[in-house]
């Protein structure tokens, strides 16, 4: 073990929960309706993990621990086969996890006891981000208007994210399939960019599913 | 000529117009008619309206002149009512659209019966250039006073008083190639690039793309040759890679190939957006381009001859002339007099006579002109005057004759007999001036070329220019240098460009144009009548010539001196001449006087495309915590910090009446002191930091030493920058022997973070660390007074016990039933426990500490009581008690600071520096008001004698200042001049309003000295 702490912020009592996206909920709506042509979705309270180390290190414990390969390409995403679980690179030694929520703390344990006395950190930032999904036929002009990132097909293709800038803020941005764009925004800023993705999305038409 | 109310200069035929369909506006109040196809300033034209504005300066009546961006007189003001309130529309590039309103932007009370003329002649007479500097700057108190005067006179539009009802939005874009402009060139270039399947962008400012291909009497393979444009426009609409702006100037262009465009979506449809499907779209949008290659087709702007009456309404660029009629079936005029030195002015001539009307004379400045276009109009029966010029227009409201002259050029001087010729209407034509802007806005400098009489882009990576903004103007090398320029791009791009069959141009025979700017007059420049170099400033040849001659010798000089291109036109029109006129002063070459320099924006650019939809609620990011919800229903008043929206206070209702701040803060305070009160403190930065050298890493960012820490132990931490100087304080926690959780400040969290990577990625690579912010993971939630322990207990699963849980250790347990991190750690020096949960839980756990906390009179309080509660422990907050220049020494925190660790840490060689070790340097002490009444100001100098003459000399100032309900009475922490060694002197505190306060020296620490509280 690397002699850190870990610690279950979980617990499984029947304890009310609140995505950072609440607040927004009450104090923005979440527009519903037909003849939209975007859609918005939260995937809240899911399990994220920062990995930090060496590749090679790393890569052979979430193998072995997660059954896929670490993402050794800069800005690659990768998903397992029920597509719940990805890892995405974010920098030369930095990765994300997402897991199923519930499922991190067993992750961080199991990873930790394989990866021994090796050099790594595992961070557990589940309540300081969220998931959010944007999809419809929009989708691109909505993001266009958001991120200054390149989203053109021939520059984003499926499998690939990356860390970039949302509207005066920050975001991560993946690809998780053809037609479904996921954007990872942190918690204190999840209002401001839910305001704004409805404001950019409105001249198109917004379904938010909750 | 009178003003008439039907369109008496409309052609029945010809023309890019739907005869079909009418228009109705109105312009300065007088209602007029026109047809969609139209620009305001063509539906003037048919109106036979002459005069659109009042001269800047002079007052003189204006008309259009030209046909583009390039107008520098018709500037109007557009908008029905006070919301709709555009300034600074330039009627030739104003589509018109039905109810239309518009006004002139200058002339007072209207620009037919102007008063200011008045004013404006006389006024005239004694505004020579440099007027402004030599007059209204002294004394300079008065030019507040001249300054609104000389507004009301010149005016150049106003923004609306009411809220704008349209939006504006930003689009993110990337392409291979963008091209800019959709004439012969762009056009051509695009088709090459969009074959290669490279992502292209064409953009092109005019309402219909093809620029002069839409007016053009040339043919390409036969047929006219706006054929051939709808033909190339056809396919590129139908190339999924290729995106066409039209209504699109790009704007500005920026370093590293970013390229600002503005869009107008809907100003051609009306003074706001017309609602669709009842949405508003968006009125214009800037689209920020990030571009592999720019192709600049931006063509050139024709440039007027400079001769005497040149601003009488009736005076048009030659090119104009035809763009109206061949474009907008408008002849804005009846007899014409062209004045040109080239070849193709004569096309404004052509397209008059063939408008059925009639051309008094061409008047070319070249002795024997020669050339297909020359030949033409002798066929057409024009009598052509050579080796002369129009050296002055007669007229006043409208051109009533023009006086012509021969000239020699080289001597600057009319050398022949003048003969008046009558007409309504003078062209002229002195050659092309390429439109280099977009590439001035990059630094580079403008190429003179001798062989085409005009500068060209100076050489920029990743662009390449085409056509006409190269100075190639013959249609068939227009079209294959853009052809080319279209290859080169997308080679460079790594896509292979396929074929392009060039069209078939006809093959004119021309002759050389010859260098004329100013045309001489009989008399001199400084003694004749006004020539006009610069219409929208009112520069004219003698204000230049007297600028030369008062020393001004640089063309940046001479610039400001004369206001030459300072209009919202840039002397698009003006700068070549004034620069030709200033060459012939000094005797020099134009290369050698060189140009200014073009600026972004292009053209004037609307406040909301460049706002976008960063504005109102969407400004700037709020930053909330997981409990923003709890505090907004509780009606707190919030802080800025940083980003973060913090409770301030909780002001409450007691009989109606809600509490003042003074009020709430001070039962805050005392509900902390006395019970409990609990802080929302989530937005405390906190990195998690892993790894075996994880305590030796914080040994060097840190001062002071962490080897000793224990597991379950926390310690309070300071951080100076190298220069030796605080730039961050809070607690780390050891949570295990290589993992730690360290606090930042609010506001210093994120720059931290990159400060301990840049150190650990550049200095310390060899250790074995990593960094990972966990700030908005965890909420935290301070309880904090006598109570809390009493509190907690009812709710948690930890031992509390004050020797098991002692002040500075941290506990795990479960809090309301959900996992918590607990700190016995204090800001406000009373028995605290600051829980940490994950956030997503946190309004779970705090309001089950409400439900327990009501018998304990627990008491949310903001960040002004935190202010107040560790002001009276002394507690320093980094940013307020310092700012950048101060020491932890100067704090008197020597405490803090492990001058013997193995290792040097940041600050410390900075801190052996003798200015660092100097007694007088300003240090933190506690003030001690007299009247313990009062408050002193934050940032309140202090003074020892405050008997000394003025100015006295300052030794320090007030960094925080409280009412301590605790102690009632004012308090302060303050920095001093050598104060550490002043305790018990009294120090003066002169404010503005004539007062002294008088104030004791004190220890910082105000309350419970010995620190029991925080024990218990």
């Amino acid at each position: 073990m690397s002699n850190a702490a870990t610690f279950d912020t979980r617990t499984d009592t029947a304890i009310p929960v609140e995505s950072p996206l609440a607040y927004s909920y009450r104090h923005s709506g979440a527009p519903r309706g037909s003849g939209y042509r975007l859609k918005l979705r939260e995937r809240a309270m899911l399990g994220h993990l920062i990995l930090r180390g060496g590749a090679i290190v790393l890569d052979e414990a979430v193998r072995e621990v997660l059954g896929i390969s670490l993402p050794g390409k800069p800005q690659a995403l990768v998903h397992d086969a029920s597509g719940e679980r990805s890892i995405q690179w974010l920098s030369p030694d930095e990765w994300l996890v997402i897991v199923p929520g519930g499922e991190e703390f067993p992750l961080e344990t199991k990873l930790r006891e394989y990866l021994g006395d090796a050099h790594y950190a595992i961070s557990d930032v589940s309540g300081g981000q969220t998931l959010l999904e944007v999809s419809g036929e929009a989708a691109l002009e909505l993001l266009m208007k958001t991120v200054i990132y390149d989203v053109h097909p021939s520059n984003f293709p499926v499998g690939k994210g990356v860390t970039t800038v949302f509207a005066k803020a920050t975001t991560i941005l993946r690809r998780p399939s053809e037609e479904r764009w996921e954007l990872v925004v942190r918690r204190s800023f999840a209002d401001y960019c839910y305001r704004w993705l409805l404001d950019a999305g409105s001249e198109y038409g917004v379904n938010v599913e909750q | 000529m009178s003003q008439s109310k039907q369109q008496v200069f409309r052609l029945a035929t010809g023309g890019r117009i739907d005869r079909t369909r009418t228009l109705s506006f109105t312009f300065n109040g007088q209602p007029y008619q026109g047809h969609p196809g139209d620009t305001l300033a063509s539906a003037l034209l048919a109106n036979g309206v002459d005069i659109v504005n009042r001269s800047f300066k002079y007052s003189r009546p204006r008309g259009i002149v030209a046909a583009g961006a390039e107008e520098p007189n018709a500037i109007v003001q557009l908008g029905s009512s006070e919301a709709a309130q555009v300034p600074n529309v330039r009627a030739t590039q104003q589509a018109l659209f039905n109810d239309l309103t518009a006004r002139s932007t200058n002339g007072w009370p209207n620009v037919q019966r102007d008063l200011m003329g008045l004013v404006g002649k006389l006024g005239g007479q004694f505004m020579p250039p440099g007027f402004y500097y030599k007059t209204f700057m002294a004394p300079a108190s008065m030019w507040l006073t001249y300054e609104k005067y000389i507004r009301k006179a010149a005016g150049l539009g106003r923004s609306p008083m009411e809220d704008d009802p349209d939006s504006y939005d930003h689009f993110n874009q990337h392409c291979d190639v963008l091209v800019v402009g959709a004439g012969a060139a762009g056009l051509s270039a695009a088709l090459a690039a969009a074959r290669s399947g490279a992502r292209v962008m064409v953009a092109d400012e005019q309402e219909e793309m093809g620029g002069s291909l839409l007016e053009s009497r040339e043919t390409l393979n036969g047929k006219p040759a706006d054929q051939w444009a709808a033909q190339v426009l056809e396919e590129l609409a139908g190339c999924e890679n290729v995106s066409l702006l039209p209504r699109t100037t790009v704007n500005g262009y920026h370093d590293h190939n970013f390229v600002t465009l503005h869009e107008r979506r809907t100003e051609h449809l009306g003074e706001t957006a017309p609602v669709v499907n009842g949405h508003r779209p968006v009125r214009s949008r800037m689209h920020r381009v990030r571009v592999g290659q720019v192709i600049l087709a931006t063509g050139a702007h024709e440039r007027p001859l400079v001769y005497a009456g040149n601003d009488v309404p009736g005076n048009l660029l030659a090119g104009a002339v035809s763009t109206y009629i061949r474009r907008y079936g408008v002849v804005p005029g009846r007899q014409l007099v062209l004045s040109t030195s080239n070849d193709y002015g004569y096309r404004a001539a052509l397209d008059w006579k063939e408008a059925g009307c009639e051309v008094v004379a061409i008047v070319d400045a070249r002795e024997a002109p020669k050339g297909d276009w020359i030949d033409a109009a002798r066929a057409q029966g024009i009598k052509i005057i050579t080796g002369s010029a129009v050296i002055e227009a007669k007229g006043s409201n409208r051109v009533t004759g023009a006086r012509v002259a021969k000239i020699d050029i080289d001597a600057f001087k009319v050398s022949g007999p003048v003969q008046e010729l009558a007409c309504d209407t003078i062209a002229s034509s002195g050659g092309y001036s390429p439109v280099i802007h977009l590439a001035s806005h990059t630094g580079a400098r403008p190429t003179w070329r001798d062989d085409i009489i005009g500068f060209v882009p100076g050489l920029v990576k990743g662009v390449q220019a085409c056509g006409g903004v190269n100075g190639t103007y013959a249609l068939g090398d227009v079209i294959a240098e853009g052809v080319e320029a279209g290859i080169k791009a997308v080679a460079t791009m790594g896509y292979t460009a396929q074929t392009v069959n060039i069209p078939s141009a006809e093959r004119l025979q021309q002759g050389p144009a010859v260098a004329l700017f100013q045309v001489p007059h009989e008399k001199p420049t400084l003694r004749g009548p006004k020539q006009f170099v610069d219409l929208q400033n009112d520069v004219t040849a003698a204000g230049i010539e007297l600028a030369t001659r008062e020393g001004f010798e640089s063309i940046e000089h001479i610039k400001r001196y004369t206001a030459m291109g300072f209009g919202t036109d840039q002397g698009k029109l003006g700068n070549i001449n004034g620069m030709a006129i200033a060459a012939r002063c000094l005797n020099r070459s134009i290369p050698e006087v060189g140009t200014t320099v073009f600026r972004p924006n292009y053209t004037p650019v609307t406040f909301g495309a460049i706002v976008g939809r960063h504005c109102r609620d969407l400004f700037d990011p709020e930053r909330y915590t997981a409990l923003h919800q709890w505090h907004v229903e509780r009606g707190a008043e919030f802080e800025d910090v940083g980003q973060w929206k913090r409770p301030w206070y909780y002001p409450q209702k007691m009989s109606g009446k809600t509490e003042t701040m003074h009020e709430a803060v001070a039962r805050e305070c005392l509900a902390v002191r006395e019970k409990v009160g609990i802080l929302d403190a989530s937005t405390l930065g906190k990195i998690d930091i892993q790894g075996p050298d994880a305590r030796e890493f914080l040994a060097r960012i840190y001062t002071n030493k962490w080897e000793k820490l224990a597991v379950g132990k926390c310690r309070y931490g300071l951080m100076c920058k190298d220069d030796g100087m605080v730039t961050d304080d809070g607690v780390t926690s050891c949570l295990a022997e290589n993992h730690f959780l360290m606090t930042t400040t609010t506001g210093g969290a994120a720059a931290i973070l990159e400060w301990l990577e840049l150190w650990h990625q550049t200095e310390w690579p060899e250790l074995d660390v990593y960094f990972s912010s966990v700030t908005d993971h965890w909420a935290t939630m301070t309880i904090t007074g006598p109570e809390a322990r009493k509190l907690l207990a009812e709710i948690s699963d930890i031992d509390l016990d004050r020797d098991s849980f002692k002040f500075m250790d941290w506990r795990s347990g479960k809090v309301a039933g959900v996992p918590a991190r607990v700190f016995r750690i204090s800001f406000t020096g009373e028995l605290t426990f600051e829980i940490n949960v994950q956030a997503n839980y946190a309004m779970h756990v705090w309001q089950t500490l409400f439900k327990h906390g009501e018998k304990y009179g627990l008491t949310p309080y903001g960040t002004e009581t935190m202010h107040v509660l560790r002001a009276e422990k002394g507690f320093i907050i980094v940013g307020q008690e310092t700012d950048g220049s101060v020491t932890p020494e100067d704090l008197g925190m020597q405490w803090c600071v492990g001058y013997d660790k193995p290792f040097s840490w940041i600050g410390k060689r900075a801190l052996t520096r003798s200015d660092t070790k100097r007694e007088n340097r300003k240090q933190l002490v506690g003030l001690r008001p007299k009247d313990p009444k009062v408050i002193l100001e934050e940032g309140a100098q202090i003074v020892l004698d405050p008997k000394h003459a003025i100015p006295m000399p300052m030794v320090g100032h007030v960094t925080s200042s409280y009412y301590s309900p605790i102690l009632d009475a004012g308090f302060a922490l303050a920095v001093v001049k050598g104060g550490h060694q002043k305790l018990g002197e009294t120090v003066y505190l002169p404010m503005a309003d004539g007062q002294t306060h008088e104030a004791e020296i004190v220890s910082t620490v105000f309350y419970d000295p010995k620190g029991e509280r925080q024990h218990v």
